[in-house]
């Protein structure tokens, strides 16, 4: 379910808000996507900023995707780990909408060193089927 | 018991002029403290720090990042003579695992209603590894004033001329700034104190002159409103951070004696250009924090701005350059995009590049931080606006007659340390 997020966030990317406890156990929440296609489950987790008590996500990355793929029963060998830095609406062009894919080890319990590649909408939009068919 | 809380000392920027103010942080924990503990308090900016002592438990307190590799050494120097040590304030919440290597224990959060605990937990040899209070802020009611006892005062005293003190009249922030940690330290909700609580702190501070720390006082016009208007009869002379972009709360900030604030330049427009005048209007100095390397930043972009910064007739202007503190969305964005290229938190002091820009070289930008500060106080030294500006306050309690003269006995003196007059 939906809820407190700001509206301007774009909500192609996320369909509910998440909750987790992040760094130091603090409140805190994301905005949550999770697309299977035939490779991989994506997980696109939203920053939503000032929406967010806790931790961000970026801060908080391997365990949290760690901490969804349990809560989702996915498989950490197909998890596509996507963190989405929405459009904050600023003439600043260092706040404009963008996507990183994570590449994480796995420990055999949790997820931990994470190295981010940024993506193209473009490329997110295939992986999740929002990309117009030709 | 006896409780020795240590402020380590940190570099200073190349080239600008130092001032040491009595730090903020341990005055306000120590007002937390249980009534048994006796408090000796050195600040290593300005005293001298020795090991060998009768100290039970040994605290550090750390504000910047540039601290707190020093506080690790000196809890390492502690612990190879059989003492306990605490960590807290602001950099150990941003640096908590790391600071963890070097603890007994650390504190995140604030302190209020919370150290009885930890001196309990103390005594009774169950001192924990975490004090996590980073989720759940203290009832802001329950803030009283700071103990300002525990400095040596006469430290932060400039060729007879003292410092001004610090203190603050709210929590939190609900601005989430791209190079700012606050809303992760003080939570994103602004929680002002009640302005009662603020006037019977503001009757226990002696000095005249005083700095407002909060991050933002423009967050609530009504409490604005009426801070000002209770902060009046005190007749000190203050600067803060940003204030509302209001009339009426600029006119009250002026009578309540705002001299100066803070305020962010952070484009040539005519919104900042406005707002540096409204100031002036009414009487308000303004001192620009000029952050210089952001993404949006070229060459000429910054060339421009200082330019303009000449233009608006600014009072003084600070330079620093984008550095990536734990737990901010520059931190974030610049650690994804693999940008951090200086790991030493020593360097992580607003002076010194640590990041690859996105315009330019890390040496450039370094020589353009430079040239910032040498183009804005090519015509007027920094030392000869700042005295203006001093002349200014000089001059407003001469009309108020709170004017205290220079102590001449520490005229030879700049924070303890014997100079030429």
């Amino acid at each position: 379910m939906i809820k407190h997020f700001n509206k301007d966030i774009n909500s192609d990317y996320f369909d509910e808000v998440y909750d987790f406890k992040g760094q130091w156990d603090v409140p805190s929440r994301c905005g949550l996507k999770i697309v299977k296609n035939e490779q991989h489950t994506v997980v696109i987790a939203t920053e939503l900023y000032a929406e967010n008590p806790g931790t961000s996500v970026t801060n908080f990355c391997a365990p949290l995707a760690t901490l969804i793929g349990f809560a989702f029963t996915i498989d950490p060998g197909k998890m596509m780990f996507i963190v989405h830095t929405p459009d904050a609406k600023s003439k600043l062009t260092f706040m404009n909408e963008n996507f990183y894919r994570v590449d994480f080890s796995w420990d055999g319990n949790r997820f931990i060193d994470p190295k981010w590649s940024q993506i193209a909408k473009s490329r997110v939009d295939e992986l999740i089927g929002l990309a117009p068919k030709l | 018991m006896k409780f020795k809380l240590i402020y380590p000392k940190w570099e200073k920027l190349e080239g600008q002029t130092t001032f040491n103010l009595p730090p903020h942080g341990p005055v306000v924990m120590a007002a937390a403290l249980p009534a048994y503990v006796h408090i000796e308090f050195v600040d290593e900016n300005v005293d001298e720090l020795t090991f060998d002592d009768d100290a039970d438990f040994i605290g550090i307190s750390m504000m910047l990042t540039g601290q707190i590799k020093r506080g690790w050494q000196i809890a390492s120097e502690y612990h190879k003579r059989g003492k306990k040590v605490i960590f807290g304030g602001i950099s150990t919440m941003l640096h908590a695992e790391e600071t963890l290597e070097y603890a007994d224990s650390i504190f995140l959060g604030e302190a209020e209603g919370r150290l009885e605990k930890v001196f309990d937990d103390f005594r009774n040899d169950k001192l924990q590894k975490v004090y996590n209070y980073l989720a759940v802020h203290p009832d802001i009611n329950t803030i009283g004033p700071a103990r300002r006892d525990i400095l040596n005062k006469e430290k932060y005293y400039h060729k007879g001329v003292r410092m001004v003190d610090l203190f603050h009249a709210s929590r939190g922030c609900k601005y989430n700034c791209y190079p700012c940690a606050v809303a992760y330290l003080g939570g994103k909700c602004f929680r002002p104190r009640p302005v009662d609580r603020v006037v019977e702190e503001l009757a226990t501070i002696d000095n005249n002159r005083l700095f407002i720390v909060d991050n933002s006082l423009a967050q609530d016009k009504q409490w604005e409103l009426d801070l000002f208007r209770e902060m009046i009869p005190f007749k000190k002379n203050w600067c803060s951070h940003p204030i509302e972009n209001d009339d009426e709360v600029l006119d009250l900030a002026a009578q309540a004696g705002a001299w100066f604030v803070y305020q962010a330049v952070f484009d040539t427009s005519d919104y900042i250009r406005d707002r540096i005048k409204r100031y002036h209007d009414h009487g308000i100095a303004v001192e620009g924090t000029i952050l210089l390397g952001t993404d949006d930043h070229t060459e000429d972009d910054i060339k421009r701005l200082i330019d303009f910064l000449l233009e608006i007739n600014l009072d003084l202007a600070e330079f620093t350059v984008l550095t990536p503190f734990p737990h901010t969305k520059a931190y974030d964005d610049l650690l994804r995009q693999n940008r951090i290229i200086d790991h030493d938190w020593n360097n992580f002091n607003a002076g010194k590049v640590v990041i690859q820009p996105k315009h330019m070289t890390p040496e450039r930008l370094q020589e353009l931080y430079h040239y910032a500060w040498d183009t804005f106080y090519k015509d007027e030294s920094q030392s000869e606006k700042m005295f203006k500006l001093f002349r200014t306050v000089i001059m407003k309690e001469i009309a108020n007659g709170t004017y205290k003269p220079v102590r001449e006995e520490l005229a030879n003196r700049s924070f303890g340390k014997k100079v030429n007059r």
